[in-house]
């Protein structure tokens, strides 16, 4: 008989909520609607709701990636296609390195005992406290004049701002990869070394399985740091190997800001993260170690 | 199956001595249950012989072959821990066949392996599950089941069924036994659970602090138990202990107290002899109490609780401030404050040495 009784809300609490999503999603829903649209429709002030949805700035933006030439195009400017690319290069390999490395870092620092093991593992956290302004400088003077090959310095480069993004994210990955080893039974590696493993197999085939949903989360928070970073990639990068970001600024000239364009490219940049984020976090999963030990 | 040796071992946790040098040798295709109270160092004497605690001194031998350097996947021994430890991103075909996959068993053999095991341990409508879907008793069967497909010289178990309830713990100690006879294997078992032990082991090995009270057979430690600790643990419930010393009297020697006289049989009377005025412990089970107090020595004891069990009931009573624990068929024959008089048979009675706790 008895239905689910609700607790009557207070009004105020509905309006919060309310503001609370207009602020949270209204500059994506302005992002998204302006992208398709043509540039007099996003400067006339009457229209803001009522166009005609146009594909003509995503052509823009991919023209040289695409399979045909848009007739709208005079000129194919790359730029966006390449920041593009070199945005997924970028987050993508400098995440992989980090991970890769976080992992065995935290679990040595987890399960070995050495000397300086607690300072190490405090000092990793003290490099997040550093702000990544701070170390703008130091890091543009040594990656534009110490370390060269030839012609060829690290500023500018891939691999440059690769070990840049690994050094900043290290920290934070080592620190949430220790808490979740933390919480594998030891017993778990003690049966795979009983069953013949060696300690290489007892880590990849035992110990990252068991913490995905570790792997996972700081995949994803390295990925979008990556990917949204400005501040190093303007200072580092140049022209051929700039990121989505740049870019973007980049392209608010005084004289012409290609407002459609810019929409465009943002919600393209928001796409990849997005994506990702849905991949890794059907990782997830609570109670990673459910059922490997009594409880 | 190797004979195995341990030689002097020794095992501290920094200062902190867990095991005093332990010598202890365990036949080719025995059944050995070591047994204690909890932290008296089994599980550490175990994990010592698997390989995953190094010793601070001493040597394991495997026929011979000194072991102490080898790491766990070379001495050829399998375990079956308290806690389980199933690999939880695993199904449990793949945890049991996972020492098997390691060493690169081609497949047809590994799964002919895994269905003959998972049906010996009635796990075979299981293997696609995973460990989280399975109940207490299940896990500990996958448990049992990952070890049991290696065909290890050596099994050790560290208390395997511990975490199992009574009626579960029950069922499984009867289908280990059984298993037992079918498989020829070293098998090392560690418990803190008697009953476990004494259905169990074709040895059985008494610990207590680090130090190995006594070793042989069920029958032996329950009928010649060394010292009174091994009397006090073998047995359940457990062994009475009352505080007297020995008198001689006319040529006959009795043992008194508080609250008792209890007449030594002729052939101990002989044996300790020059033992009169000595301080000890006699020893009486629970069962060994006669409702008819013509037999042997006759003793008062106070009812204070009974705990009826249906066949027989455990009553607790008082004897000069003590608890005395009485086993007797059927139910009390009165109520709290009855005083009651039973008889205690000369051959029931151990005696022990009160300082030292040594049987004499
Ligand atoms: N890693 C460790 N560090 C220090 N002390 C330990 C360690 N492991 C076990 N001990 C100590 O060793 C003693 C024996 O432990 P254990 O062998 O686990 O006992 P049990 O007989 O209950 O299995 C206990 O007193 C315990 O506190
Ligand atoms: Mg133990």
């Amino acid at each position: 008989m008895s239905a689910p009784v609700h607790e009557r809300q207070n009004p105020a609490f509905y309006a919060l909520m309310t503001a609370l999503i207009v602020m949270s999603l209204g500059p994506i829903v302005l992002m998204l609607s302006n992208s398709f649209k043509l540039n007099v429709d996003i400067m006339s002030d009457t229209s803001s709701l009522l166009f005609l949805p146009t594909l003509k700035n995503y052509e823009t933006v991919l023209c040289n990636t695409l399979w045909y030439t848009p007739k709208h195009v005079e000129y194919c400017n790359p730029t966006f296609g390449w920041a593009l690319g070199n945005s997924l290069i970028i987050a993508i390999i400098s995440t992989a390195i980090t991970l890769v490395t976080g992992c065995m870092a935290a679990y040595a620092i987890v399960r070995f005992r050495f000397l300086g093991r607690g300072s190490l593992s405090m000092t990793t956290l003290l490099m997040r406290m550093v702000p990544p302004a701070v170390l703008l400088v130091p890091v543009f003077g040594i990656w534009t004049f110490n370390y060269c090959w030839g012609d060829e310095c690290l500023d500018g480069t891939y691999t440059g701002i690769i070990l840049v993004y690994v050094a900043m994210n290290l920290p934070f990955v080592i620190w949430i990869l220790q808490s979740f080893i933390v919480q594998v039974p030891i017993q778990l590696e003690e049966a795979a070394r009983m069953d013949g493993a060696n300690p290489f197999q007892v880590f990849y085939l035992v110990l990252l399985p068991v913490i995905k949903p570790g792997l996972a989360a700081a995949s994803i928070f390295t990925f979008r740091i990556a990917w949204n970073e400005f501040l190093l990639a303007d200072a580092l990068l140049d022209r051929k190997t700039r990121t989505v970001p740049v870019t973007i600024v980049n392209s608010l000239t005084e004289h012409d800001i290609d407002w459609g364009v810019i929409m465009a490219t943002g919600t393209l940049l928001a796409i990849p993260p997005i994506i990702f984020t849905f991949v890794a976090s059907k990782q997830i999963i609570i109670g990673m170690t459910a059922g490997a030990v009594k409880g | 199956m190797p004979n195995i040796v341990f030689e002097k071992v020794e095992k501290s946790y920094g200062a902190v001595q867990v095991l005093p040098p332990l010598d202890l040798s365990i036949d080719d295709g025995e059944f050995t249950v070591l047994v204690g109270p909890s932290g008296c160092g089994k599980s550490t004497t175990l994990r010592i012989l698997a390989g995953l605690e190094n010793l601070s001194g001493g040597e394991i031998y495997f026929d011979e072959r000194p072991i102490s350097a080898l790491a766990p996947k070379e001495r050829d021994v399998a375990m079956v821990f308290q806690d389980y430890a199933l690999y939880p991103h695993m199904n449990i075909a793949r945890n049991m066949s996972f020492a098997l996959r390691l060493q690169r068993v081609p497949a047809a053999e590994i799964n002919k392996k895994v269905r003959g095991v998972a049906e010996m341990l009635n796990i075979a409508h299981l293997l696609e599950r995973k460990p989280a879907e399975l109940s207490g008793g299940q896990r500990q069967r996958v448990a049992m089941g990952r070890a049991l497909v290696r065909d290890a010289s050596t099994f050790l178990f560290d208390e395997p069924l511990s975490n199992l309830d009574a009626k579960l713990r029950a069922k499984m100690r009867i289908e280990l036994a059984e298993m037992r006879n079918a498989l020829d294997k070293n098998m090392v078992y560690v418990t803190h659970d008697q009953i476990e032990a004494m259905t169990l082991g074709d040895r059985i090995v008494v610990m207590s602090e680090g130090v190995i009270q006594q070793q042989g057979s069920p029958e032996e430690l329950f009928t010649r138990p060394a010292n009174k600790f091994v009397a006090g643990f073998i047995s359940s419930p457990t062994m009475n202990f009352f505080d007297g010393e020995l008198v001689l009297e006319k040529d006959v020697l009795w043992a008194r107290g508080t609250g008792f006289l209890l007449q030594i049989s002729p052939e101990q009377t002989q044996r300790l002899n020059g033992h009169a005025q000595r301080n000890v412990s006699v020893g009486v089970r629970p069962s060994a109490f006669s409702s008819d107090p013509a037999v042997g020595s006759p003793i008062e004891l106070e009812l204070v609780v009974s705990e009826y069990l249906g066949a027989q009931s455990v009553l607790v009573t008082r004897c000069g401030g003590k608890d005395i624990l009485v086993e007797i068929e059927g139910r009390a024959p009165g109520t709290a404050g009855t005083v009651m008089t039973f008889g205690v048979p000369q051959k029931d009675i151990m005696l022990f040495d009160q300082e030292s706790g040594g049987r004499l």
